[in-house]
């Protein structure tokens, strides 16, 4: 296909072209045409990421109301971190929720994975299609599905009543206790067919051989499980580990539509604090700071994984 | 190779657990839309479609319709288009300083959006592309970069180099040899990445949350949650016009599932 429009190309468009094409002159030359091609797309990466990203820093250094003259403040910003109790409150939410954004999803993923990767099962890529389905529909729907299915005369409730456990029944997102746990699994739901693929991918590069060999020896299930599997996904499973902790970080459009936070301060999430003080009432430094300590810990939790999968690995 | 009886119910029983779990709440959902009870009971026996319609006249989700498709077309085509000459600046031609310039813009993978996205309201607000969809398709796009450059980088470079060098010989200048040459090769990754595009910029929330404040301009995801605040009594109407904005990314999903699992796959880090 491609050589059949190579005889139509019209030669000679470029004049350029007479350096022959491995020689030194000419590869210079060509860098300089690529600087060109890269320029559309580096001046927008530059405008829209590299430069907010320079300015946030200078913004969290100070305290402004997005009106008034900005007070520089020095670090105050971020040692609210350790004082400021909503601030201390959407941390220790995080921990809670990297059960169920990364471990929980991780685990059913990798039973499901388990399940569909060892071998030819029927109606294997439907159920491939309906449990990575989540991950392509919009947050807003979710969050607008689950706020009615755990209300207060919601689905799970009217079943619970059905079965006996009125005592059980209540308002699932408006319980201080439960609230959380609450948001987690929805984060779980989305997240788990995601996780799932992600490792059917990753065991598809095992050879049949070994498991028919475990089988051989006599391994169960769990034994092949343990000993083929898991070890043979240690890199998919840091790339999981990586995009799922830094979700649970990162949650705002789940907490957002269903609980805004609440009740009290019970779903409080980092990333809705910064829109909280970035654009409610403006205490701009305060929220820019937050911003940059997500895109610190994001980092470090990206780079900390992948040194630990690495350092595992039998050369 | 042979399975016990019972290990297979077993993988069937925990299989079809796990899909009841997923298909409940978007089957509750849709019987929800079609229930002609506000609470969106659901109602086999009497389907009420025209929820469909009313929902889109109450939601007001043509105007909604109208911005999600001129943000997602737009940002998606001049993403693709970016993409394209970047990767193959990168891939291909080479770039001065590129053992620089290629790491910064890996870096904005993994960025996230929450640490650019102040400065870049109070930018935008002076510059006047606040409450402009020109302002939220060029966030989208100079976010895509590094995705795009990324992307596209790999695929160039896994072709044939000898490829180039006939267009080359040929008299084909870098232009055509992108167009002409490589372009077509690389189509199938090219899909992959505007699908993935398409679907990251319709779910688009909170950016949108963020730079639109008009009605009239904002997109779906806004327009259901405003909708979900003032019609929350009225939930058949609201699982309606849920299920309205989610058809374009589903119907690609369903038309497109292998580009869009592998490309969330690999291309992962962005989210």
């Amino acid at each position: 296909m491609a050589s059949a429009q190579l005889a139509v190309a019209v030669p000679g468009r470029e004049r350029t072209s007479a350096a022959p094409a491995g020689s030194r002159k000419g590869r210079r030359r060509r860098r300089w045409i690529g600087l060109v091609y890269l320029a559309p797309g580096l001046a927008l990466y530059t405008w829209i990421v590299l430069v907010p990203l320079g300015q946030s820093f200078v913004y969290s250094l100070y305290q402004w109301d997005g009106v008034s003259a900005p007070v520089p403040v020095g670090v105050d910003n971020y040692t609210a971190f350790f004082s400021d109790p909503e601030l201390v409150a959407a941390l220790r939410h995080v921990v809670v929720l990297v059960f169920f954004f990364a471990l929980l999803p991780i685990a059913l993923g990798l039973t499901s994975a388990a399940i569909l990767s060892r071998r030819r099962l029927r109606g294997q890529s439907a159920y491939r299609w309906v449990l990575f389905l989540p991950q392509v529909i919009t947050s807003v729907v979710i969050a607008v599905v689950w706020k009615r299915i755990l209300a207060p005369a919601g689905p799970l409730n009217e079943a619970l009543r059905a079965v006996g456990l009125d005592s059980m029944a209540k308002s699932w997102l408006g319980d201080t206790a439960w609230a959380l746990p609450s948001l987690g699994l929805i984060g779980a739901w989305v997240t788990f067919g995601f996780c799932m693929v992600l490792f059917i991918a990753g065991a598809q590069s095992i050879p049949t051989e070994l498991y028919e060999a475990a089988r051989v020896d006599g391994a169960g299930p769990a034994r092949e499980f343990f000993s083929i599997m898991l070890p043979a996904l240690r890199p998919q499973l840091a790339v999981a580990l990586t995009l799922t902790v830094t979700a649970a970080l990162r949650t705002f459009d789940l907490v957002w539509l269903t609980t805004q936070g609440g009740p009290g301060s019970s779903t409080l999430t980092p990333a809705v604090l910064l829109y909280r003080r970035a654009f409610q009432n403006p205490d701009v430094g305060a929220a820019a700071a937050i911003g940059v300590v997500m895109a610190v810990f994001c980092l470090v939790v990206a780079v900390l994984i992948q040194r630990i999968s690495e350092r595992g690995e039998t050369p | 190779m042979k399975t016990s009886r019972s290990e297979r119910t077993m993988n069937y029983f925990v299989l079809t657990l796990f899909a009841a779990a997923v298909v409940f709440p978007i089957g509750w959902t849709v019987l929800a839309a079609l229930s002609p009870d506000r609470s969106g009971s659901p109602d086999v026996g009497s389907l009420q479609w025209s929820n469909f319609a009313d929902a889109w006249r109450q939601g007001d989700l043509g105007h909604a319709m109208l911005a999600s498709t001129v943000i997602t077309v737009c940002a998606v085509i001049i993403q693709a288009l970016v993409a394209i000459l970047s990767g193959y600046a990168l891939g291909v031609l080479g770039v001065p300083g590129s053992k620089v310039i290629f790491p910064v813009i890996l870096l904005g993978l993994m960025i996230s959006t929450e640490v650019i996205v102040i400065p870049l309201y109070y930018q935008f607000r002076d510059l006047g592309l606040t409450n402009s969809w020109l302002g939220l398709i060029a966030i989208h796009v100079g976010m895509g970069v590094p995705f795009g450059a990324f992307w596209l980088r790999a695929t160039f470079r896994a072709m044939p180099r000898s490829l180039v060098e006939a267009a080359e010989i040929d008299g084909a200048g870098s232009w055509r040899r992108l167009w002409q040459v490589l372009v077509p090769i690389a189509r199938p990754a090219i899909l992959t990445l505007t699908l993935l595009n398409f679907m990251w910029t319709w779910n688009d929330y909170f950016l949108s949350l963020i730079f639109i404040s008009s009605e009239k301009l904002q997109p779906v995801t806004l327009a259901l949650g405003n909708f979900q605040g003032r019609y929350s009594t009225e939930f058949n109407l609201l699982a309606a016009a849920a299920l309205i904005i989610c058809v374009p990314v589903v119907l690609l999903y369903a038309f497109f599932q292998r580009q869009f699992i592998s490309g969330v796959m690999s291309g992962a880090l962005k989210e």
